[in-house]
């Protein structure tokens, strides 16, 4: 997005603004500042983000919303703070240093209610939209993707070379809005209202509030009656693409212009499967799509030594939800094309040395194999349900109690493979 | 003494009628003492002073105070 000019970013159109509603108050309600022609007067006192504090400027008409959007993520950045205190092992002695790091390099990404509705976000250098006119509905490009580009934005809107964005823009045109509609950004559903994190709770949107028929079997898609249940697969696992992966983000300040900065180490694309690592019932699914994210045991290091000193109790391949949705992917053409198929799968091999520990929980040890094992596996003895211990090579390793002792193509398959053949009865 | 009586009465209901009457001619003028009009005076350059800079292009040109450099422009790679 081209940065504005510095004129364009505070001209008023006077016509189109004051038509409306927030047109009728006076610039001095809401901006303090004297009305004199002289700007240095003018401007002394004056608040250039009244919407900073919604209780105050925004609260007399949008009362629900002024006194939600505090605790919404976008206000509190809860989620920065979620992975940099568990990476940190939530260390007192370190946050001072955490804290200027954050007000450095994190703080920018909060958002106020203007920097949506009457504004750029002043961290892509801010600008009014229209002439100061609000928009109800944030502008896609000039807000949300505004910050949400590097990934989201640039996955939806196809701007990775080679491969289409969401079908949901593609062919429907859809905004970011459809899905994550003004209560959710606001901070007013169950799931949003003080979240820790982004994925915290349920999940908000789901594909199934549109795609129904794919959960209740109904649209004879014999895929989706084998996985639509939602607790093998995430929707995404089936119909995302290729998206971006990065690492080695480094943050700083610089010795020369005393601004922060940061260096990022690579950029590539991938397309990976993982185990779930936050898998719950409110996300049951067992396969993920996996995406790596920057952060490395380094990357604060300029701010103080061993910062993320915990920095294995998060994955750095992390569940993600990529927003570029096809009907078509590589890997639903066939069964095959996932089943057996090692190279989509976050295995051991595509997982640096020094991340191994942080990852075991997403890393795949066993792809699933071919669909003919599936459907000749014996299923499970009733009695199994009974059993406490969960594992299944205890018995069928050794076949004591007469169990039978499994075939040596399956050497290799971990306790946690068993059940997705052998299913109970 | 019953004229008296009588004038006497009139000249009472006269002077509660003339204090009625300049009570009632009194209320007006305090209802129009200046204040909404001061308020109204005191908006209006309120939206013109501000307006008539921050609607002028080339004005906004003219003062517009050098933008500080890009905080990220060290920065290398995707953020």
């Amino acid at each position: 997005m081209a940065p504005l000019e510095p004129w364009e970013k505070v001209l008023v159109d006077a016509e189109a603004f004051l038509a409306t509603d927030h047109g009728e108050l006076t610039c001095i309600e809401c901006h303090n500042g004297t009305n004199v022609s002289n700007k240095d007067e003018a401007h002394a006192g004056m608040i250039a983000s009244p919407s900073e504090q919604p209780d105050v400027y925004c609260a007399e008409c949008h009362e629900e919303e002024s006194a939600a959007y505090p605790a919404a993520l976008h206000a509190t950045q809860a989620g920065y703070w979620t992975t940099i205190n568990a990476r940190n092992g939530g260390i007192p002695e370190d946050h001072p240093a955490l804290e200027e790091m954050f007000g450095n390099h994190c703080a920018s990404c909060h958002t106020s209610c203007g920097e949506c509705h009457v504004s750029q976000p002043k961290n892509v250098g801010g600008g009014l939209f229209t002439g100061h006119v609000f928009e109800k509905t944030p502008p896609m490009t000039r807000s949300c993707t505004a910050c949400h580009g590097s990934r989201v934005g640039n996955e939806f809107l196809g701007k990775n070379e080679g491969i289409p964005g969401d079908v949901h823009f593609r062919e429907a045109r859809m905004s970011c809005v459809k899905c994550h509609e003004g209560a959710e950004l606001h901070g007013m559903t169950e799931t949003a209202a003080g979240a820790e994190h982004r994925y915290s709770g349920a999940e908000d949107p789901q594909c199934i509030d549109c795609h129904q028929y794919v959960a209740d079997g109904s649209d004879s898609i014999e895929m989706h009656a084998q996985h639509g249940d939602g607790t093998e697969l995430s929707c995404q696992v089936c119909h995302s693409v290729t998206y971006t992966s990065c690492d080695g983000c480094h943050v700083a300040v610089s010795e020369t212009s005393g601004n922060p900065y940061f260096e990022t180490d690579a950029t590539y694309h991938t397309f990976f499967i993982g185990l779930n690592p936050i898998r719950s019932e409110d996300r049951p699914a067992k396969y993920v799509p996996v995406r790596h994210v920057p952060v490395a045991p380094t990357s604060y290091e300029f701010y103080g030594e061993n910062l993320l000193r915990n920095f294995d109790v998060l994955p750095t391949w992390v569940y993600t939800t990529p927003h570029n949705i096809q009907r078509n992917t590589p890997q639903n053409a066939s069964c095959e094309a996932c089943h057996t198929n090692p190279e989509i799968f976050l295995t051991a091999d595509k997982v640096q040395a020094v991340e191994q520990n942080a990852n075991a929980s997403v890393i795949v040890k066993t792809v699933p194999p071919a669909v003919e094992l599936f459907l000749a596996a014996m299923p499970q003895p009733a009695a199994h349900a009974e059993l406490v211990s969960d594992s299944c090579v205890a018995c069928h390793e050794t076949g004591i109690r007469n169990s039978p002792m499994y075939p040596e193509d399956h050497i290799g398959f971990s306790n946690e493979s068993c059940s997705g053949c052998h299913k109970l009865p | 003494m019953d004229k008296r009586f009588i004038a006497g009465i009139l000249l009472a209901v006269g002077v509660l009628l003339s204090a009625c009457a300049a009570s009632v001619e009194e209320t007006p003028s305090v209802v129009e003492t200046p204040v909404e009009t001061e308020a109204v005076v005191e908006s209006a350059p309120d939206a013109s002073e501000c307006l008539a800079c921050h609607t002028d292009k080339q004005k906004l040109i003219d003062t517009a105070k050098p933008e500080e450099a890009d905080h990220e422009a060290e920065s290398k790679g995707v953020g």
